[in-house]
């Protein structure tokens, strides 16, 4: 559940270490977002000598929440934290790594660039 | 049932293939309460499954005495492996779906390098995820030729294999085509640099392709 101020955590090797969202990417007035969502993001924290800096308005996919995850077959899945993945416009992900796990649901949502970069998929 | 993932304590822990395998081993950790260790999702149907078995270490009960005494018990019933799924298909039937996916996927290098693609892998990945089977990784140098190359992939997919991609529509710096069991990579040059998928998946077996060899014609 990322509202507009949640903090996020970024997954990736981009150089932005945290992210608020400001804007969620998708139906006007949308409460709130949840794995596999497009959200607007600032950046709060930057990596120093990175491309990415702080207080830049970045797009990001959200790839874990504390929020549980339920799938059809009865299992749910839930983090210890509010991550995100920062892509470019055309759907690419700024860094080239992704740390930590990530759902396989990101694949039906057309992210299957993240899941190929991803360490582990649950 | 819920599944509590805490992510940095375990990241990097198996990459490799035995995360696949499916099964569920009990781990041997007395004091410390795991009766089993997350591999992939077949963990929760053993829950279920084996929910006679499992009450008697409730949560919450006291488990430090007799940890020992109830793994052993487990060992003795069912073996090392508590659980196995049963919708899991025989080895023959896999290398079958296997050949299958390859010969599909070699049917596509040929289709990229026909259109000039370079520096095409067909990279076995299947020990590695479990998710897909075959990458095919290829270099286009521009836009046009990424487009080109897409729909043609994508035409002889559909008309000789009845296959859809999902994935990018609209040619990309890192254009995918996700047909399920061949996941297919078209970059421009700097992006491939950058990206660096071989090395990322470095320990795949790459498959030769018939047709590298042949000397490409020169007039």
């Amino acid at each position: 559940m990322i509202q507009p101020q949640t903090h996020l955590n970024v997954a990736d090797n981009s150089g932005a270490r945290e992210l608020m969202c400001i804007r969620i990417i998708g139906a006007s007035n949308r409460r709130y977002a949840h794995i596999g969502d497009v959200i607007v993001a600032v950046i709060k924290e930057a990596v120093p000598n990175m491309p990415l800096e702080k207080s830049e308005v970045v797009r990001a996919v959200i790839v874990r929440t504390c929020k549980e995850l339920k799938r059809d077959s009865g299992m749910i899945i839930r983090y210890d934290d509010n991550a995100a993945v920062v892509i470019d416009q055309e759907g690419n992900p700024k860094g080239t790594r992704i740390f930590g796990a990530i759902p396989r649901e990101l694949r039906q949502f057309n992210f299957t660039k993240i899941v190929s970069l991803a360490p582990e998929v649950l | 049932m819920s599944i509590c993932y805490s992510s940095p304590s375990c990241t990097g822990n198996f990459i490799s293939g035995d995360l696949f395998r499916r099964e569920c081993k009990l781990s041997l950790k007395p004091g410390r309460f795991s009766w089993f260790n997350f591999n992939g999702f077949g963990s929760l149907q053993m829950v279920s499954s084996q929910k006679s078995t499992l009450s008697r270490m409730a949560v919450g009960s006291n488990v430090s005495e007799d940890t020992d005494d109830m793994y052993d018990d487990l060992f003795k019933k069912y073996g090392k492996v508590v659980f196995r799924r049963n919708d899991q298909k025989s080895t023959s039937a896999e290398v079958d779906d296997d050949a299958e996916s390859l010969a599909f996927s070699v049917a596509l290098a040929k289709v990229a390098s026909d259109v000039k693609a370079a520096d095409i892998r067909v990279l076995f990945v299947k020990p590695l995820v479990y998710w897909t089977r075959f990458f095919i990784v290829a270099t286009a140098f521009s836009r046009p030729q990424i487009d080109a190359i897409g729909t043609r992939i994508r035409d002889l997919a559909e008309k000789q294999y009845g296959r859809t991609a999902t994935g990018d529509s609209k040619p990309n710096s890192w254009t995918l085509l996700d047909f399920g069991d061949v996941v297919v990579h078209i970059f421009l040059p700097q992006q491939r640099a950058l990206y660096n998928l071989e090395e990322f998946y470095g320990n795949a077996k790459q498959i030769e392709l018939p047709f590298e060899n042949q000397q490409p014609f020169r007039s």
